[in-house]
């Protein structure tokens, strides 16, 4: 592409040119719902209650208003979780989205000196600027965080869980899967002895835990 | 005393009416970017289809300071409805 032109400049102004008079702004490649579970209490009927669907973007500036103006993961309550996932999405296994799929996860179990904000941070910037996976590839469906007792944990929801799907046998679908692992390790800043653990929701619903046996590593 | 209630409409931020208005960049490349800005490595988005572009962290972090404003003039109530309160503003009994 050539260089810009007088006219491009003068017609597009970012907010970087001018915070409260930009032009134009940096539209995503999807759109985005940001959903909050809230500690479960005495009155809840069913842990659905719980969630709630906070805010639907579509502009990196619009992500940064919400992300200036709401709570710090560090400053939630025990048994909170941020989900950030594409829209028409349920952060859910039960949606049709994630019902054959599953999840990378990592627990982070030093929660006084883990930097977690800036971890959740980058996690959804990785998500949103579409760098976890191959353009190809259209397996990640959302983001995690969940504040417990002991631990933080992220993990990234794919649609498939490495048994081929959307034409792929299953040894190119575990190989999208464990780019995508990889990627997410590079984005938690993981330590070559770490691993981020996949494993198949189904898998996890069976065990009865969130704890299944992990499907395979990265 | 009569207490301000919150009857008004809010008014839109300068930078949320921007916000609105503005339209989407259809050609990530042709954007002049200010100097001091690191504009986003072409090579990302050399195959991208129109106005669906990736993002690399270093150039998404570099808006954290520029767009701070509440991204809509019901922000506020949104949040009590859904996140609440920071943990770390309640009041917690005995500690502290």
């Amino acid at each position: 592409s050539s260089a810009p032109s007088q006219d491009d400049i003068r017609d597009q102004l970012t907010v970087f040119h001018s915070p409260e008079n930009f032009t134009v702004k940096h539209p995503l490649m999807n759109k985005w719902t940001l959903w909050f579970t809230r500690p479960p209490n005495k009155n809840d009927t069913s842990w659905h209650e719980a969630l709630k669907e906070v805010v639907t973007f579509d502009s990196v500036e619009e992500f940064w208003g919400i992300y200036n103006n709401i709570t710090k993961t560090s400053d939630l309550a025990l048994k909170s979780d941020y989900h950030l996932f594409k829209v028409g999405i349920r952060p859910e296994w039960e949606d049709p989205a994630n019902k054959h799929g599953g999840k990378w996860a990592y627990q982070f179990k030093e929660k006084r000196t883990i930097p977690i904000d800036e971890l959740w941070l980058h996690t959804m910037l990785a998500a949103i600027g579409e760098t976890l996976e191959k353009e190809t590839d259209h397996e990640v469906t959302g983001v995690v965080v969940n504040v417990r007792k002991g631990f933080y944990r992220i993990g990234v929801w794919t649609r498939s869980s490495g048994t081929g799907s959307q034409g792929k046998t299953s040894k190119e679908n575990r190989e999208s899967l464990v780019e995508i692992g990889r990627r997410f390790k590079e984005v938690l800043k993981l330590g070559e002895r770490e691993q981020v653990e996949f494993s198949g929701h189904s898998d996890s619903a069976n065990a009865g835990s969130s704890r299944a046996k992990a499907k395979f590593v990265a | 005393l009569q207490l301000k209630t919150s009857s008004e409409p809010a008014l839109p931020s300068a930078a949320l009416t921007a916000l609105r208005s503005a339209r989407f960049i259809d050609d990530i490349n042709k954007v002049a970017y200010p100097p001091s800005i690191i504009s986003p490595n072409p090579a990302l988005n050399s195959n991208a289809p129109n106005g669906k572009f990736k993002y690399e962290k270093d150039f998404l972090m570099q808006f954290q300071t520029v767009f701070t404003d509440k991204p809509s003039v019901d922000w506020e109530q949104r949040m009590r409805d859904t996140v609440g309160e920071p943990d770390s503003a309640r009041p917690m009994a005995g500690s502290r």
